[in-house]
């Protein structure tokens, strides 16, 4: 298959961490960022698993789309991105069951994400396979990049802890682990990453929409 | 929209559809044994951890709470009944969870674990915590109470899920605790085992 492609793969995946972000710019998957990331580690494994699926589904629909009548998309976008989460809980259960088991959790979560639905009809549906695989990967990595951040800053202050080990031993602010930490954590956040956008990275237009 | 349209866009719905509901009924078909096989290990594996001296466990029946099949069990050292493990469940959060218990001869709890539940990832799957399940040595039914202020007496509970915290303690072990002194206490052990048996 020709390389035909008009942006190249690094854009695309340097697109989906910063210009694109899925939590910081586009403000989607909100309720992941904030449900999920009151400790590093469960931020690291949720990021981790929807870079998985967001590969798969963006790969999945990109072969489908020639197949899939324009009317009907968003019901056959949903059964790809439930067929994959349930294929990669299936299969873990059976053949991983150790880090199922702090997995598990999430994987059935991902069905309800918004940024997944969204690429899929933003990209895949309208690309080749591989750009639209390298694309699942760039935006899989923006949003792992922005729950490791989130559950860092959230962990350290509200348990004094990273990834289950104590650090400091002050007593933390507990506020930061339960649900209100969470949207103080995602709004303080968003707006330093996009005012280092702003002032110190080339402005970037494609992340006004 | 013609007709034609319309049959064009069912039938492709319903092709795809069709599809994807093979290849799923394919990887369960394929992954639901071992899945089976990995539940009955572990649960094994459980009871063992549960009542590490014990060098039998034997099940003695079975009972039902909140309307699901859990199972009793009796642990033994030599001819000696050194405790009794079971299962039961908690109305949790978001679901029931699923919890061994293992308890000495004078059914003191000695040790819990989760065996499964699909409570709020970061806040209730604390009840997985050592430092949570900790709490429950040598606490009789008295003192299975949750209290949100520090506490070793009483379960403390854990912040932000206070829900699963209860479940776990006020439901599902107390609740076994109790079925067990009921069942084994009152129909004394062996006849129990004997009618169940």
């Amino acid at each position: 298959m020709a390389q035909q492609s008009t942006v190249s793969y690094w854009e695309l995946i340097k697109n989906g961490i910063i210009a694109e972000n899925t939590i910081f710019k586009l403000a989607l998957s909100l309720c992941p960022s904030i449900a999920v990331t009151n400790n590093l580690r469960n931020g690291v494994l949720m990021g981790v698993a929807v870079l998985f699926v967001q590969t798969m589904v963006n790969a999945t629909i990109s072969v489908m789309r020639k197949v899939i009548h324009p009317r009907i998309r968003l019901p056959i976008f949903m059964l790809v991105i439930s067929g994959w989460v349930t294929i990669v809980d299936l299969s873990m259960a059976a053949f991983a069951p150790d880090a199922y088991k702090q997995m598990g959790l999430y994987i059935q979560l991902i069905v309800a994400f918004a940024s997944i639905l969204a690429r899929a009809e933003m990209f895949a549906s309208k690309n080749k396979i591989a750009p639209s695989m390298v694309d699942g990967i760039g935006m899989g990595l923006g949003f792992l990049f922005a729950l490791t951040v989130i559950s860092f800053f959230r962990e350290l202050l509200g348990k004094g802890s990273l990834w289950g080990m104590p650090i400091v031993h002050t007593k933390p602010l507990l506020i930061m682990i339960l649900p209100a930490g969470g949207f103080f954590a995602v709004g303080i956040l968003m707006a330093l990453f996009n005012w280092i956008d702003t002032r110190f990275l080339k402005k970037s237009t494609s992340g006004a929409h | 929209m013609t007709a034609k349209d319309i049959i064009k866009i069912a039938l492709n719905l319903v092709v795809i559809y069709v599809i994807g509901g093979l290849i799923l009924a394919a990887v369960y078909a394929r992954t639901s044994p071992i899945m089976y096989r990995n539940a009955e290990e572990q649960k094994k594996q459980a009871l063992k951890e549960l009542i590490p001296d014990a060098d039998r466990i034997e099940k003695l029946g079975d009972w039902y709470i909140h309307e699901k099949h859990a199972e009793y069990f009796i642990a033994r050292k030599g001819d000696e009944t050194i405790g009794y493990i079971v299962q039961s469940f908690g109305k949790g959060y978001s679901s029931y969870i699923n919890t061994l218990i293992a308890v000495d001869k004078d059914f003191k709890v000695q040790k819990i674990n989760i065996l499964g539940h699909a409570e709020t990832p970061g806040l209730g799957d604390e009840i997985e915590a050592d430092s949570f399940k900790g709490q429950f040595k040598n606490k009789d039914l008295d003192h299975l109470k949750v209290l949100k202020t520090d506490t070793t007496e009483y379960i403390q509970a854990i912040s932000g899920a206070t829900i699963s915290t209860r479940a776990v303690s006020e439901d599902a072990v107390k609740n076994g605790v109790k079925f067990l002194i009921e069942k084994v206490k009152e129909g004394g052990s062996e006849s129990g085992a004997a009618k169940h048996g």
